[in-house]
Order: structure tokens, then sequence, then C-alpha cells
């Protein structure tokens, strides 16, 4: 039997203008990696969220959690970016931004250790994630590349690709 | 109009599945046993029946990290909780044929 029909709908994301490409990050310490989100994705940085783990899910997805009156997917931005864990990987930060492609943009959790900074990132100044065997990007095209900030690099996400299949 | 949710506990997470689905409900040991036409679920605890579950339908992000299939996620008292499919139960959820359960006779605790 289908379930009845949603009673609400998602909060309408941001519209992004036809061709603009996000070039403000918002850095966020992400194990040991330093990690820079299209700062126009970002809703919200909150202290860690009260998390309920989902059994039989991926390492990626930490659990589920409320935020703003809905339920909220949360991810471990380190294992996203592929960053070995730090030393003492308690999650302290959830942002909270829009993920997926646009016309199918959903609001996720990312569990990080800080916030740091806000810095202009020109997309010449991003260099690509190279391809993995084959052609593939073994990031599932989660990372867009990495970037030289203040004397380290720093790893680029593509939040677009978030929602689809990797 | 909905017909209300019945909404559990099993492994830490918060579950509600269409109350129409539900061909039957006992106590098994401590938990519950919840039969739906795909299966029998196993539930730590049914925290009772909901009429108006605010739900959102799965979005890619959740599809892509749990392989599972789920009409949606919602809120009950303020818990995330999963919308499941009543014909594709998630397997977590699927009680064992035989298993003892704690607080069974068998189970030894």
């Amino acid at each position: 039997m289908p379930a009845s029909p949603p009673l609400n709908s998602p909060p309408a994301a941001p519209a992004e203008p036809p061709g603009r490409v996000e070039a403000t990050h918002l850095l966020v310490r992400a194990g040991e990696y330093v990690c820079a989100l299209p700062l126009g994705a970002v809703r919200q940085v909150l202290r860690s969220l009260p998390l309920h783990p989902l059994p039989g899910s991926a390492p990626e997805l930490r659990g589920l959690a409320e935020f703003a009156g809905d339920p909220l997917p949360v991810l471990d931005l380190a294992r996203l970016a592929r960053a070995p864990q730090g030393a003492n990987p308690t999650f302290p930060v959830t942002v909270v931004a829009w993920a997926g492609p646009p016309g199918a943009r959903e609001l996720v959790g990312l569990a990080a250790d800080a916030a740091l900074d806000v810095a202009y990132l020109p997309p010449a100044g991003i260099v690509p994630a190279a391809p993995g065997a084959a052609g593939t990007n073994p990031d599932g095209g989660l990372v867009a590349g990495d970037a030289w900030v203040g004397g380290q690099v720093v790893r680029v996400m593509n939040l677009e690709q978030l929602g689809q299949g990797s | 109009m909905s017909e209300g949710f019945l909404v559990l506990r099993r492994g830490g997470a918060t579950w509600a599945v269409a109350r129409p689905a539900v061909q039957g409900l006992a106590r098994r040991g401590a938990g519950f046993e919840v039969q739906l036409a795909a299966g029998v679920l196993s539930a730590d605890e049914v925290l009772g029946v909901t009429a108006d579950l605010r739900w959102l339908p799965a979005g890619g992000v959740l599809r892509r990290f749990w392989p599972e299939a789920a009409h949606g996620l919602g809120l009950h008292d303020a818990l995330p909780v999963v919308l499941i499919d009543p014909l594709a139960p998630p397997r977590s959820l699927l009680a064992v044929p035989g298993a003892p359960r704690k607080g069974d006779p068998e189970h030894g605790d």
C-alpha cells in the first residue's frame, strides 16, 4: 500500500544564477584536512546536533538529526573528503548545507571539527581532482579539487554531487 | 486522508509504517513483532500510533548512503523517523525466524 503523500514540502533552496561559479567558500576542518564548502550552499553552522544512527547505512552517514522541525541526514565530512580522521574526531560542529543538483537540492548536515574562515577561491586556483582508474572519479565527484589557501592545501568539495549516485 | 502510522524503535532508530499495512502486532519476549505482508518486523519498543506524521520524501543523500527502500523521513516527538516501505522493509528490521529475543525464556537472560 503506498503511503499517503507528504504533508509538507522541503524548504525551497536558494536559486543559483545560471552559469555562476561560487568562489567564496567556508573553510572547515574535517579530520586532518581543511575542506572548502561553497558559501552560498551553507545555511547554518551549529554545535553538533544529537544524532540517531541508521542501521545498515554507509559509514559516511553518521545518522539522522532534527533541524528546524525537519529530519536531517548528517554526513561525516572527513569521510566524504577521504581525509584521515583527526586525533579527536568528536565532530563538535554541524554545517547545515544545501546539497544535490540544481532543482533537486536538499538540506544535509556535515559533521566536522571546526568552522575556520571564509576564503575566496577563484575557479582557476582549484586543481581538479585526479581521475582514478579507467577515468572514474574515486570520490564520486564529491571532491572538486584542491586549492592553496594561506599556506595550506584545502580540499574543495562539490556538494552538488552529494545527492547523486556514486 | 492518512490513516495513521505505527511508530516503533529498533536498533537505536525510530521507524514508522502506515497503519493499514500492519496485519498484526504481537509481543515477543521483551519486544514486539509487527506482521506486514512482506514479512515480520522486530521492534524493541512500540512508541504508539500517530495520526499526523509530517514527512518528506527520501532524498538523494539518503538513497546514496543507505541501501534500503524508504518512503521518506519524518519527525515524531522531535525524533527523526524513517517511514518504511511496507512492501520492502529494511533488512535490519526484519525478524529472524526462530531467533530468541531478549526476554524470551530460552534467551537465557
